[in-house]
């Protein structure tokens, strides 16, 4: 393990933004390899236990050249980046591909990886999405131990139960840290900002994961709770596959915003479910995929049993939050199919919601501030004709 | 938009029959309820066999949007799914017919604002009302997740069953067309699946599924493919004696229409037409000089402009991935006695739910067979899942067969996303591309 004269946080923060640099670093430290693994319901513990370190492609800051060449303008940025990252050799540090979900999008750019890294492994093992048939268990586990057999070869060693448990002991640990930071700020402590909490749940998609923990845990024993200000409580929402931009989440703060909760891929999402850690391995894995769109349902699922929009009232609900911002990856499809259902329900409840569309490039964040400062104002004023207490 | 003085696109006769025959499929569905049938609603797949022989009426999602769009009566649809909230790029079949949910929803409690009631009632008391919805999408999560939404829009009332089926990625290390271990094992999962989709079916309707009126509907079916087929190849002739779009018009019949003696005379009569026309050297654009394939969806609001548009250039559009790579194109693989299995593998084998490997391997082999000097991309706004591939393919088509290429804008069933300038300069380039590598041959 890498001892760091930098603070956790830094560390963290340099693996979130130059994930390449990490794996080569770690690839270089360990002899080890890794692999690419892609959003968002890749089971990363199975890589783990084969020794692998899987790490799942981030949207990078280049601007895309080559990229656009290979994917039409109107795929989403991550998308159209990803082939970015594999046309430009961005991709090169890692030894194999693999990937679980079936959004069109990112297996158009899953296409274009595999073609111009010809010669790597590339796996896509599609999970079953629709979630709630009688069936959905066994083809989910069908392909889970597809997953296994796939990565025990690739990495030539044998993932017995003992290890998939152990590696997803680690990445519960890991994630159970990351919750207890997400419950604390819904109770009202602000000691990281919006933009921190992402570099942790980010840099922990890339880093190994036992670093990461010890990390997580120098952190929370380093720092101290500190109480909310009276800004205007935001519950984020949306946002799929890739981080939104850290400077956008610095306008909601500097326009008198404070994020209380979000349902964001690299937020409560990717941290909301555990596997268990008793029996099965592999029967936990399936069980965490089916339990992780119950708590947070996923517009790239289908499940007519469970509704975003129910979790999204119960969440603002309980972390009080007053408005709701809708952060929309532009061409997100899954995302644009079901914002009709979250506006219909916010509205219904009177909550105000602001509807944010985000690009890989040229994000016009001076008129985002103007809109969001409108709507703070706004929810401000209804405070005051409605003396809602403000933390 | 300029406008076409002559019409050098030959379409044959009979397509124009094949259209009395959608418009009386398609009222009959819009009595279905005062005929006390029941009606699905689905989308994706070929479904409607199965749904033929359990007795029920059927409403393929896509295919009604298509059909709203080529008349150009899916305005207020679309203004309907707007006011509700669907944003402008998401797939237009989906926010046609999700449009179609809300009204049929609203008509009689509510006015929907900007959609005036003549226009609601036209269409809502038009598209009945499903007894239930089967979701058959493979490769694009869209097509899943539509279904979803209008089971979320008519007030999770209705029934759904989603048919869950592989994306062909082509991962195992034999993964190809037809063969390989991918296929056996992602046909097997399908049979399965629709066997319980016969269940589902079954319950629906209170009757047991008739498997024999199954494995006649899939011989009917087999026969009508193998015609289409047969009179597809005869194209192979230069110059060839239909095109693209004699193709396109013939959709319709060979993905939805009642399985019956009509739709086998129906191939029959333009097998025949093809082969007198190929007979007599009658060709289906006037001066054939070039020959095009399209890849893309079809642009349903263009289609008779589009036509007219390539022949004015004498560019005869011979095949594409649309329609050639669709729709039962492997006949040999249906058994009328054992009909999962052929239903299954055609599922697996639509081309929006095929990974580059095959699509590549396909594109070759029909630029190959059809003597083909380009590729005209449709650049769909709406539609990635067919849409993804195209740089992939135009890069093989340039530097692996030397057939250049150009991409035209366009939507599936939004006009507003057609620019007919860009379709003119870059089609007229792609032609004056072509004129020079003959020149220099
Ligand atoms: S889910 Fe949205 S963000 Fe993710 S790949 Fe698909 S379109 Fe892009
Ligand atoms: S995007 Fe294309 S493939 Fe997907 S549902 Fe719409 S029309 Fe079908």
């Amino acid at each position: 393990m890498e001892h760091t004269a930098v603070s956790p946080l830094a560390a963290m923060s340099r693996a979130a933004e130059d994930p390449t640099g990490y794996v080569e670093q770690w690839k270089a430290r360990t002899g080890g390899r890794a692999i690419a693994a892609f959003p968002m319901n890749f089971p990363a513990e199975i890589a783990h236990a084969a020794g692998l370190l899987p790490v799942i492609v981030q949207e990078d800051r280049n601007p895309i050249t080559l990229g656009n060449n290979l994917l039409s303008e109107f795929n989403c940025g991550y998308s159209r980046n990803l082939a970015d990252q594999a046309a430009t050799g961005r991709l090169d540090a890692y030894d194999g591909f693999f990937m679980a979900d079936h959004c069109i999008q990112l297996i158009g750019a899953a296409d274009v990886i595999r073609e111009l890294t010809a010669g790597r492994r590339f796996y896509f093992g599609q999970l079953i999405s629709s979630m709630n048939d009688p069936w959905t268990t066994d083809q989910a586990r069908l392909t889970m131990t597809d997953f296994v057999d796939e990565l025990s070869s690739f990495a030539g060693v044998q993932i017995t139960d003992e290890r998939l448990r152990e590696s997803i002991k680690t990445y519960n640990r890991g994630r159970r840290l990351l919750r207890a930071l997400y419950e604390q700020r819904r109770s009202g402590d602000s000691r990281f900002t919006s933009g921190e909490l992402q570099t942790m749940v980010k840099s922990s998609m890339v880093m190994q994961r036992e670093e990461h923990n010890a990390l997580l845990e120098e952190l929370v024993a380093q720092s101290s709770a500190a109480p909310r200000d009276d800004r205007v409580r935001v519950h984020l929402s949306g946002h799929f596959c890739h981080a939104p931009k850290p400077e956008l989440l610095e306008v909601i703060e500097e326009s008198g915003g404070i994020v209380v909760d979000d349902d964001l891929f690299h937020g409560a999402r990717y941290i909301s479910t555990d596997a268990d850690e008793s029996g099965s391995p592999v029967d936990a894995l399936v069980g965490q995929y089916l339990d992780r769109n119950v708590n947070i349902p996923c517009p790239t699922r289908a499940q007519s049993d469970v509704d975003w929009d129910t979790y999204l009232l119960n969440a603002v609900h309980s972390s009080g939050a007053e408005v709701v911002i809708s952060l929309l990856v532009k061409y997100c499809e899954p995302h644009m199919l079901y914002l009709p259902e979250l506006r219909k329900a916010l509205e219904a409840k009177g909550i105000p919601h602001l509807l944010l569309e985000t690009e890989h490039e040229g994000m016009p964040l001076e008129t985002m501030r103007t809109r969001i400062e409108a709507m703070f104002e706004q929810a401000k004023r209804s405070r005051t004709l409605t003396r809602v207490p403000t933390a | 938009m300029a406008s076409l003085l002559e019409d050098k696109s030959n379409r044959l006769r009979m397509t124009g029959r094949g259209g009395e025959l959608v418009g009386a499929y398609w009222d009959e569905l819009f009595t279905a309820r005062e005929r006390g049938a029941q009606v699905v609603w689905y989308n994706g797949h070929a479904l409607n066999p199965l749904f033929q022989a359990a007795g029920i009426s059927w409403c393929h999602g896509e295919a009604f949007s298509a059909r709203l769009a080529a008349q150009h009566l899916e305005g207020p649809a679309q203004l309907a799914g707007e006011e509700y909230g669907y944003v402008n790029e998401l797939c237009s079949y989906s926010r046609t017919h999700l449009g179609c949910a809300v009204l049929t929803n609203d008509f009689g409690e509510s006015e929907t604002g900007i959609v005036d009631t003549v226009d609601q009632r036209e269409l809502a008391s038009r598209l009945p009302e499903p007894d239930f919805f089967v979701n058959g999408y493979q490769g694009c999560s869209t097509g899943q997740q539509w279904d979803q939404m209008s089971y979320r829009i008519l007030g999770k009332k209705v029934p759904i069953f989603t048919l869950s089926l592989p994306y062909m990625f082509g991962s195992k290390p034999d993964a190809g067309y037809l063969v390989g271990e991918e296929w056996e094992t992602a046909t097997d999962y399908v049979v399965d699946q629709l066997e319980k989709l016969i269940e589902f079916l079954e319950v629906q309707t209170g009757r047991p599924f008739d498997h024999d009126k199954l494995g006649e509907i899939m011989s009917y079916i087999k026969a009508a493919s193998q015609l289409r087929r047969e009179a597809m190849a005869l194209c192979m002739a230069k110059p060839a004696p239909a095109t693209y779009w004699d193709w396109v018009a013939s959709i319709a019949h060979i993905n939805f229409m009642p399985a019956e003696q009509r739709l086998i005379d129906y191939f029959q009569g333009v097998k025949d037409e093809v082969a007198d026309r190929l007979a007599s050297g009658v060709a289906g654009v006037a001066d054939e000089r070039y020959r095009l394939y399209f890849d893309g969806i079809m642009n349903w609001n263009k289609l008779g402009w589009l036509a007219r548009k390539f022949a004015d250039a004498d560019a005869a559009v011979i095949c594409g991935r649309y329609t050639h790579q669709n729709f039962w194109q492997e006949p040999q693989l249906i058994d009328p006695e054992n009909p999962l299995r052929g239903l299954a593998q055609h599922y697996l084998l639509c081309s929006n739910s095929q990974g580059f490997k095959t699509l590549k391997q396909a594109m070759t082999k029909d630029c190959d067979d059809y003597g083909i000097d380009g590729v005209i991309f449709h650049a769909s706004r709406t539609c990635r899942a067919y849409t993804n591939h195209q740089h992939l393919l135009a890069r093989v088509a340039e530097n692996q067969l030397g057939i250049p290429t150009a991409f035209f804008e366009g939507d599936i069933a939004d006009a507003a996303f057609y620019k007919d300038e860009i379709l003119e300069t870059r089609l007229a380039a792609l032609l004056e591309t072509i004129d020079a590598k003959r020149a220099r041959n």
